[in-house]
């Protein structure tokens, strides 16, 4: 159970005593435990338990800053644990103003602790006000009314946070059962509790409702405190380790003797490493726990009513990365409150539950974890966006009148948009949803948006699993390897010397591309590598345009070779060579050779790729033509055109024709293992029959189970294609569409007949409907 | 660089002022390193050059599962760079690790604090940034160089300065 290892020594400065260090652990853990149990106590203002763990929690941390000698936060800690005693002795009812007391209790004593943290000392200010707000809630003379009696119905199951019985201490959670038999052998670890063990014991001695007391000591044996740091090497040495691997098995892969060793060795690095990366992961609710404090703070000063769902507490995620996600939840919380979901009044008038709902929900995909925040609130108003983004000069009204409401939802994202009406101390700064998404990228995430006016707004965070080891292509320029993120790549398009004259074309000396139509600016890495350097024109070599998306830039960037994509793992490079600003780090291949990886961003703002609202269309221009109709790649076969449904397009290969296989006489193509049969109604294969050589363009797709291949002379263009009705019917036709305002005939997939079982000879081969040009 | 300057003359002095240094050829100069700051020499490095880096920059290797940055001594003292397989120095500064490339490393010599003198004033500018006086051997002199003096940050920023 990785979570239960709790990764300290970040926060905690390194010149003090043990003790200290240890208490300051300890009661930052205590105070988050509190803070949660405050925002459920609101909502379960009767229950015991959870006023015993506040109580704890206080109880302790003034135990120990008695012999640690903290006056100020004794003296703070002694006024809560008064009123947290009448509450506990059901003297006083955990009314809202108790719990916005507790709260601020809560602040104070953090306050002091951060004050140790960074000086040593806790300061000299003076908690009298605070103080006396506290003793003022102990008095009696308030009237006993069961506040805030919204004790809400435990609806789902799902509504994990606010409702179901509170989260058990973090600490001590995870006990031993799931704990890894070596770490419960080693010799007691008592490193981190001898002083929290102390206090512990002696809240607990004057504390009845001792509950979780076994829990305590399981807990204190089964997990240990590790440093970062010691993680960070770890991680580092067992990449290090992938790599001897990978070299290893290269060197013995010819050596029978060798095989069954390396073969273990390969099983046992890969072990090892996936329970390094577990031992960094921490579960969501980490940061999850941070937001009912906000939300409640925030619906408070907002005047909404707001239930908080929370989904997948325990799915992991990278600690850094949970560090690297904490500030765009939080904005993107915000975001919600303040113009997502609308007042209780507003949503009355509009026929809604008073209440409105925001859901975090968390969950795994493959290598992804996705953060999904949404509310039932306003949603985002494609008018509104559309004249603060005039009205901001990111955009022109011509060009915002040709918009969908998609797309002009996505200028939200552009920096210097907020569209809250007045400037709240919440949000509507202008630092607002770029941030968040330019935070997101930076760790190799991408966040979506999906709004409907009147309904609700979904942000979702794609947050890859680790950051240590990322995908990446490894593409050649300047003689050297680099390594590109697979993240910011979208496509790749091969431009041989003879069509670089044709298809590179040039506005003065800015190169471009056309990519389906639309220009695409060039980046070329050599040039921008080495700037005074003698390089070989486009026509003279092969050209790889690398398409690449980066905080909302799109480009090509071009190298003079691809190889494989490889699973890299990131080294940190020096300040000196940050400081060029185009690495992010440096790799070691599986050659042993050393790549540079390339940062997208850098790179285009380095060439002067500018972010603005044409490009944003650009992005989006592929979404608009998929709601008018299908999408069809147009092809070229024997001097006619036909379509094929894009959706269905797997791959583009060329290939020379000698790689066409024949079962009989049905064109069969071995691709990757599998056998395709390939249709060839065009005419295409016998037009090169005598030609061995030639080059010939399959286009893989998908039909049902099965893939087939069609043999094309060449790859046109991807467009739209519009239904035709036959005159005077509404009936749609079959197998043709409108692309380019042209009638184009659909390549029939399901028609190419399956490929006989074993290689007996089939007659039944038949035609695609033809092309009506 | 003062800090480990004085740190030396304290060490000279407490241990019967005598260093051990690490020699290191470089043209028709010999020149030391004091062993305790070196971490490791390798051997028949090829360094990965890093395009757009300051010209110092000698390239990248591979160290240890980490990436170590090094520091061209050829380029330092303005001398023609060496192409193919040179020796590293991995050296210890205040910031961290990095590399020293130079032609070929040499025995290790005990030279004693008594014949070290500070760098005579006729050096010029450069090259007194760099190094650390001199020792007298029998023979012949061995510059002292100083791994704080030669870090990559110090040298990015003397460089900025410069330009």
């Amino acid at each position: 159970m990785p979570g239960a290892i709790i990764l300290a020594g970040q926060e905690v400065g390194s010149n003090m005593d043990e003790l200290t260090r240890e208490f300051l652990i300890e009661s930052q853990e205590g105070l988050d435990r509190m803070e949660r149990c405050l925002t459920d106590l609101e909502v379960r203002p009767q229950d015991t338990a959870l006023i015993a763990e506040i109580f704890r929690s206080v109880h302790t941390i003034k135990g120990t800053t008695g012999f640690l000698g903290f006056k100020r936060l004794e003296k703070l800690a002694h006024s809560g644990e008064n009123l947290l005693g009448l509450l506990r002795e059901e003297k006083l009812i955990a009314d809202g103003p108790t719990i916005t007391g507790l709260l601020q209790l809560l602040d104070g004593l953090r306050l002091i602790l951060k004050t140790i943290e960074s000086d040593q000392n806790e300061g000299t200010d003076d908690d009298a006000v605070l103080i006396a707000r506290i003793e003022e809630l102990q008095l009696p003379a308030k009237p006993k009314q069961p506040a805030h009696a919204k004790v809400a119905e435990p609806q789902t199951p799902a509504a994990t946070l606010a409702f179901a019985p509170p989260p058990p201490p973090p600490v001590l959670v995870q006990a031993a059962s799931e704990l890894a038999a070596p770490v419960e052998e080693a010799p007691a670890a008592p490193i981190a509790t001898q002083a929290s063990a102390a206090a512990m014991a002696s809240a607990e001695a004057e504390f009845d409702g001792s509950k979780p007391r076994p829990q305590v000591t399981a807990a204190a044996e089964s997990t240990l405190r590790v440093d970062v740091t010691l993680l960070n090497r770890m991680m580092n040495l067992v990449g290090e380790l992938v790599l001897t691997r990978n070299q290893v098995l290269q060197a013995t892969a010819n050596d029978p003797n060798l095989t069954m060793l390396s073969r273990r060795l390969d099983m046992v690095t890969a072990d090892l490493r996936e329970s390094v990366m577990k031992a960094r992961m921490q579960p969501v609710s980490n940061i999850f726990s941070k937001i009912p404090r906000i939300v409640r703070d925030l619906s408070q000063s907002l005047n909404r009513r707001v239930r908080l769902q929370v989904e997948g507490q325990d799915t992991e995620l990278d600690k850094s990365l949970l560090e690297a996600i904490k500030d765009p939840l939080t904005h993107a919380v915000r975001n919600s409150l303040d113009h997502g979901i609308e007042t209780p009044e507003i949503r009355i008038a509009a026929g809604k539950d008073p209440e409105g709902t925001l859901k975090l929900r968390a969950s795994q995909e493959g290598s992804h974890v996705v953060i999904e925040i949404s509310d039932d609130g306003a949603g985002i108003s494609p008018d509104k966006v559309r004249s603060k983004a005039i009205e901001k000069g990111l955009i022109t009204a011509d060009r915002a009148a040709h918009l969908s409401e998609r797309e002009l939802q996505q200028l939200i994202f552009l920096p210097g948009f907020s569209t809250a009406a007045a400037v709240t101390n919440v949000s509507g700064r202008g630092v607002g949803m770029d941030v968040v998404r330019t935070n997101v990228e930076k760790i190799g995430g991408k966040v979506e948006l999906d709004s409907r006016p009147g309904k609700g707004t979904t942000l979702r965070m794609r947050i890859p699993l680790t950051l240590a080891i990322i995908p990446a292509l490894i593409v050649r320029s300047v003689n050297q390897s680099f390594a590109l993120p697979q993240g910011a790549l979208s496509e790749l398009v091969h431009v041989p010397p003879s069509q670089a004259a044709t298809v590179i074309e040039w506005i003065e000396d800015a190169p471009l591309y056309r990519l389906r139509g639309k220009l695409l600016p060039l980046v070329f890495l050599d040039r921008l590598l080495v700037p005074d350097g003698d390089h070989k024109a486009a026509t003279e070599k092969d050209n790889f345009i690398a398409v690449l998306d980066a905080d909302g830039r799109r480009f090509g960037l071009v190298v003079d070779g691809l190889a494989d994509p490889e699973e890299i793992v990131v080294k940190p490079l020096s300040a000196v060579l940050k400081d060029i600003g185009l690495y992010s780090g440096a790799t070691v291949l599986g050659n042993a050779d050393l790549a540079l990886i390339l940062d997208p961003g850098s790179i285009a703002q380095k060439a002067g790729v500018n972010l603005n609202a044409e490009q944003l269309a650009v992005e989006t221009g592929v979404e608009v033509d998929a709601a008018k109709g299908l999408e069809y790649l147009l092809v070229e076969a024997a001097g006619r055109q036909a379509a094929v449904p894009l959706g269905d397009v797997l791959r583009i290969e060329q290939l020379k024709v000698s790689r066409i296989e024949y079962i009989g006489y049905r064109p069969v193509l071995n691709f990757e293992g599998q056998l395709l049969p390939v249709e060839d109604s065009g005419g295409v294969l016998a037009a090169v029959q005598d030609n061995p050589d030639a080059q010939i363009i399959v286009v893989v797709c998908r039909e049902g189970n099965r893939h087939v291949g069609i043999a094309v002379t060449h790859v046109l263009d991807v467009a739209a294609g519009g239904d035709l009705f036959e005159a005077g019917t509404t009936a749609r036709t079959g197998g043709v569409t409108l692309l380019k305002n042209r009638v184009t005939g659909v390549v029939d997939l399901v028609g190419v007949p399956p490929l006989p079982p074993g290689a007996a000879v089939h007659n039944d081969w038949n035609q695609i409907p033809e092309t009506v040009a | 660089m003062s800090t480990a300057i004085a740190g030396l003359h304290r060490k000279e002095k407490v241990a019967a002022a005598l260093v051990e240094m690490c020699s290191v050829r470089l043209g028709s100069s010999l020149f030391g390193v004091p062993i305790s700051h070196i971490l490791e020499i390798v051997g028949g490095a090829r360094p990965q050059p890093v395009p757009l880096a300051p010209k110092f920059v000698g390239g990248l290797v591979h160290y240890r599962g980490d990436v170590l940055t090094t520091v061209s001594l050829r380029y330092l003292l303005g001398m023609p760079i060496k192409e193919g397989a040179q020796d590293i120095l991995v050296l210890e500064s205040s910031s961290g690790c990095f590399g020293l490339l130079v032609d070929s490393v040499g025995e290790v010599l005990t030279v004693s604090s008594a014949d070290h003198e500070p760098n005579p004033s006729i050096l010029d500018e450069r090259r007194r940034a760099l190094f650390a006086g001199a020792y007298k051997l029998k023979d012949s002199l061995l510059v002292m160089l100083d791994p704080e003096r030669l870090d990559p940050m110090r040298l990015g920023v003397a460089e900025m300065a410069a330009a």
